[in-house]
């Protein structure tokens, strides 16, 4: 909602340069103005979908169904619970263990053996988690270690965030549970594992996303 | 030498934490002690005083503050952690000039330096030069600290000279203005000045304030003016700031408790865009070679004997690759290495696209293509290739952008290579549109707030790579920037204008009372056609004699005012932060209806320039030549960009032109700004919206505006650019 506002925000200033000087339209269709109109928008539909479905919403567990019905891949449900939406997403590359999951709008999450890596389209994106405490959760183990999450800052770069982490048992039997702390902020990923893979996971993709809690439909 | 150039800007990325965190409020970090609000001389201040507060490194602000003293515009930036610049354009009431309207039009400039942020006991410190460019009726000096007393009370106290100790100095009335008087600086008697500043609550600061302004302008010749109605009734001033979501505030205040006013602000981030990782689609991940055995052809390389496979790749390579917003002009490939050239037409960053198209390359290419070449173009001529390893490719997917950086090579494009196959199908290129447009004039205290609305159609056809015609038509609707003659600029006619027929009817106004041809100071006659107008027609052409020089050759209408031939040459190796051009134009100013016809002047005009990239996104040109007018002199820009395509500069020119040839403002300088849209919206696009903003348009340090010149589009993709960006390679 706040990066929303921004981006008009953001435009209605833009709109303004644009008209004194030369947008030079390099090489892409829609100009400045037809770009930022774009923008707001798409902005004032996403403001209006929550309050307008157009169809009554089908529950997790159907689309769940539907997407097993159709798709004879690997597939996972998941929940971004800071965007309020629960989807499936189905395996459209492999490379060694690590997975790429997409939905039909070419949102990608990253995952090496249920282990989030990163994600692609969301805006806010975690480009690549380096989990050096990977090997104790599979493991179902105690202990403590670093991990690392990179981002892309406002301004283009691509940086990095430390965070120190431990691992243990949580009260519940079987879930493990790592809890990180760094930069002022600290999370906690939970994590069910079975043979060594991560079959139903909540975890943290960074400080705009939020959590992101990922069932494996199928392996 | 490129290794250190690598480590330096992506692996050095280690002042992370509060740039990404943004929104997590407690971030511990040693934050600057960044401005609550603006002045209305639109610096980190009080009311009408200065505090030792900054802004976040890069920020672009800008203000617009009323009262009966005076109406003002302000641009800020941030231009380093610890300088803030700000171009004023003011409407002063209650001075009477030549015109006698009651107001005076008036443009400065403002320095702002904090020496010491704040630590401990110790105050933040900064140092400030107001008007400084000629004495001017806001010039004043001060030094300025300022501390929090409580989290949220915050207090500064400091000392003012000129205007802000109340002690205005003399204008000379002959002056032309623009450069520094700095015999007078700090001169002239102190006077100490304070403000105390409460943030009630997120949105809301209260300002109180003593301030020593007296509002009054004295000139050489003996006149002096009280501003606005009266002398502020006291020295005590107040003000309450009320911010609207992040970048927006309101303000009003009281000049003395008498007169009142109202301020409007807001300020940009370069570092805080709306959607940092941007909203493009994900790219297609790496599709790893199967096992040899599984494949047992194409290991072998024998595929590479079959006439149809290359025409087969290519197809479905290039139409993966329009998938992505990119055009894959050429491909050449043999059984171990690919080399194909790009057009990136979607992704500001060329990093992004050359890291698209490599991913592709290994869904597309039978598993014995190990080398995979991406070269870059730009108008249809390669500026440079990255060579790859197929198996880092597969290997560092998802990993640090910096491990595939090191495991690539950035080198020279070569304009021809072997085994280059054009894709069929992509020449000639034909392009079109048909847009609104709007033009604004926002700074002219003059004229206020001026406008065109219209429509254009532009057209461009690729004839064969690095060949364009280009076609512009413009038709205006509405709007209030009507066609005006130019300032008549004789002693004692400031602020006249010549009638359009006054001015055609006498072809010797063409040339300045001083005798400086009017190469842009007519431009208003350009303006207020109300039949279509023809904006630009040229044919270019784009070409690569050597690996490292590219040259350019335009001729037609190159601009609204001039028509004639531009030739230019770059040399530019693509691992070189220096660059060395030259350009010369032959050109003929064309008429007032911008249509085919021209006038009699014409000039040869041209530049030999020098181009450095400095660390940290700091880049310098330096341009020495014969200008417009046939003047000659340099022209200095230092230019700050940010990886994410934000680019601010500010320029400055000299000639050989007097001062009095000049005119007001003794020479030509001026800020130009261009933001990605992209930046703003999240949705891939090359779009930008930009603008240059001049202290006044001018006769002397007069440039031709051709489009497209040679060093920003070569450099996109070479190692400066191409690194700053390197992070979005695996997006």
């Amino acid at each position: 909602m706040t990066a929303a506002r921004n981006c008009v925000l953001t435009g209605a200033l833009l709109a303004l340069l644009a008209g004194c000087g030369n947008g030079s339209g390099d090489e892409t269709d829609s100009g400045p103005l037809g770009a930022l109109a774009g923008a707001v928008a798409q902005t004032v539909a996403a403001r209006r979908a929550p309050e307008t479905p157009a169809a009554p919403p089908k529950s997790a567990q159907e689309a769940a169904a539907e997407a097993l019905r159709v798709n004879p891949g690997p597939l996972i449900q998941v929940g971004f619970e800071q965007l309020g939406r629960t989807q499936v997403m189905a395996m459209t590359g492999q490379n060694g263990a690590l997975r790429t999951y997409m939905t039909p709008a070419e949102e990608a999450l990253i995952l090496r053996g249920g282990m989030l890596v990163g994600t692609r389209g969301l805006g806010h994106d975690l480009s690549v988690a380096e989990p050096r405490t990977e090997a104790l959760i599979r493991a179902g183990g105690s202990g403590n270690g670093q991990r690392t999450m990179r981002y892309f800052s406002g301004d283009g770069l691509e940086r990095p965030l430390q965070f120190d982490c431990s691992v243990g048992p949580g009260p519940t039997a079987g879930i493990t549970i790592e809890s990180c702390a760094g930069h002022g902020t600290s999370f906690q990923n939970n994590y069910l594992v079975q043979g060594g893979q991560i079959a139903v996971s909540r975890q943290w993709i960074g400080p705009n996303l939020g959590y992101v809690t990922i069932q494996t439909l199928r392996p | 030498m490129r290794r250190s150039l690598l480590t330096r800007r992506l692996l050095a990325t280690t002042l992370p934490a509060a740039l990404v965190m943004g929104s997590v409020s407690s971030t511990a970090v040693a934050d600057p002690m960044l401005a609550r609000n603006l002045s209305s001389f639109g610096l980190p201040g009080g009311i009408d005083t200065p505090t030792a507060e900054t802004l976040a490194d890069g920020t672009l602000g800008a203000s617009l503050s009323w009262s009966d003293y005076a109406r003002r515009s302000n641009v800020l930036f941030q231009a380093l952690p610890d300088l803030s610049v700000v171009l004023r354009y003011s409407r002063v009431e209650g001075i009477n000039d030549f015109r006698g309207e009651g107001y005076i039009s008036d443009r400065s400039l403002d320095l702002h330096y904090q020496l010491l942020d704040e630590q401990g006991w110790r105050p933040a410190v900064a140092v400030g030069l107001r008007d400084f460019l000629g004495t001017g009726v806001y010039s004043g000096e001060y030094i300025v600290a300022t501390r929090n007393v409580t989290p949220a009370i915050r207090v500064s106290a400091g000392l003012g000279w000129g205007t802000l100790a109340g002690k205005p100095r003399t204008i000379d009335v002959a002056d032309e203005g623009g450069t520094p008087n700095v015999d007078d600086w700090f001169t002239g008697g102190a006077n100490p000045f304070g403000s105390v500043s409460w943030q009630v609550n997120d949105r809301l600061s209260l300002v109180a304030e003593y301030s020593n302004d007296t509002y009054l302008a004295r000139y050489s010749n003996g006149r002096e003016f009280q501003q606005g109605d009266a002398e502020p009734g006291s020295n005590l001033n107040l003000g309450a700031y009320y911010r609207l979501g992040r970048n927006y505030e309101l303000g009003l205040y009281t000049i003395g408790g008498e007169t009142f006013g109202a301020q409007f602000s807001l300020a940009l981030n370069p570092r805080e865009a709306p959607y940092p990782s941007g909203l493009e689609k994900a790219p297609a991940p790496v599709r790893p070679r199967p096992a040899p055995a599984a494949d047992p052809d194409g290991w072998s390389g024998s595929w590479s004997q079959d006439p149809t496979a290359q025409p087969a790749i290519q197809k479905a390579l290039g139409d993966a690759m329009a998938e992505e917003g990119q055009i894959l002009e050429a491909m050449a490939l043999s059984a171990n290495r690919a080399e194909v050239r790009i057009r990136n037409q979607r992704y500001v960053n060329q990093a992004e696209a050359v890291g698209r198209t490599a991913r592709l390359m290994s869904r597309a290419l039978p598993p014995s293509v190990e080398t995979l070449v991406i070269t870059s173009t730009a108008d249809g001529v390669p500026t440079s290739s990255v060579t790859l390893r197929r198996s880092d490719l597969e290997r560092l997917e998802n990993t640090e952008a910096g491990q595939i950086a090191a495991a690539s090579l950035l080198s020279d494009a070569p304009a021809y290579a072997e085994g280059m196959v054009r894709s069929p199908g992509i020449y000639p290129r034909f392009r079109w549109n048909i847009r609104p447009y709007l033009d604004l004039g926002v700074f002219s205290a003059e004229d206020g707030l001026t406008h065109e609305v219209g429509a254009q159609a532009r057209a461009s056809y690729e004839i064969v790579p690095g060949l364009v015609l280009t076609g512009a038509l413009r038709q205006r609707v509405f709007g209030n920037i009507d066609q005006r003659g130019p300032g008549i600029g004789l002693p004692g006619t400031r602020g006249q204008y010549y009638t359009p027929e006054e001015y055609l009817a006498d072809p010797a106004l063409e040339t300045t009372p001083q005798g400086v041809p009017r190469v842009r100071s007519d431009t208003r006659m350009y303006t207020g056609n109300s039949s279509p107008t023809i904006p630009e027609l040229t044919l270019a052409w784009y070409a690569k004699p050597t690996e490292t020089v590219y040259t350019r050759v335009t001729a037609g209408l190159l601009e609204r005012a001039y028509g004639g031939v531009s030739a230019e040459a770059l040399w530019k190796p693509a691992n070189s932060p220096l660059a060395l051009g030259i350009e010369v134009n032959r050109v003929r100013k064309r008429d007032f209806d911008s249509l085919l016809d021209f006038r009699d002047y014409e000039v040869t005009t041209g530049h030999v320039s020098a181009y450095y990239e400095f660390a940290q996104g700091f880049t310098a040109q330096l341009d020495v030549g014969q200008y417009l007018a046939g003047d000659r002199g340099a022209t200095v820009t230092l230019t700050r960009e940010f990886a994410n395509g934000w680019r601010i500069g500010a320029f400055a020119t000299k000639t050989d032109l007097s001062a009095e040839e000049f005119g007001e403002g003794s020479f030509d300088k001026g800020i130009s700004l261009s933001i990605p849209i992209g930046w703003a919206t999240g949705q891939p696009t090359r779009d930008r919206a930009g603008t240059t903003l001049r202290s006044l348009s001018r006769d002397g340090g007069a440039r031709l505006e051709v489009q497209d010149r040679l060093y920003d589009r070569v450099r996109e993709s070479h190692s400066v650019r191409l690194y700053d960006g390197w992070g979005r390679f695996w997006r």
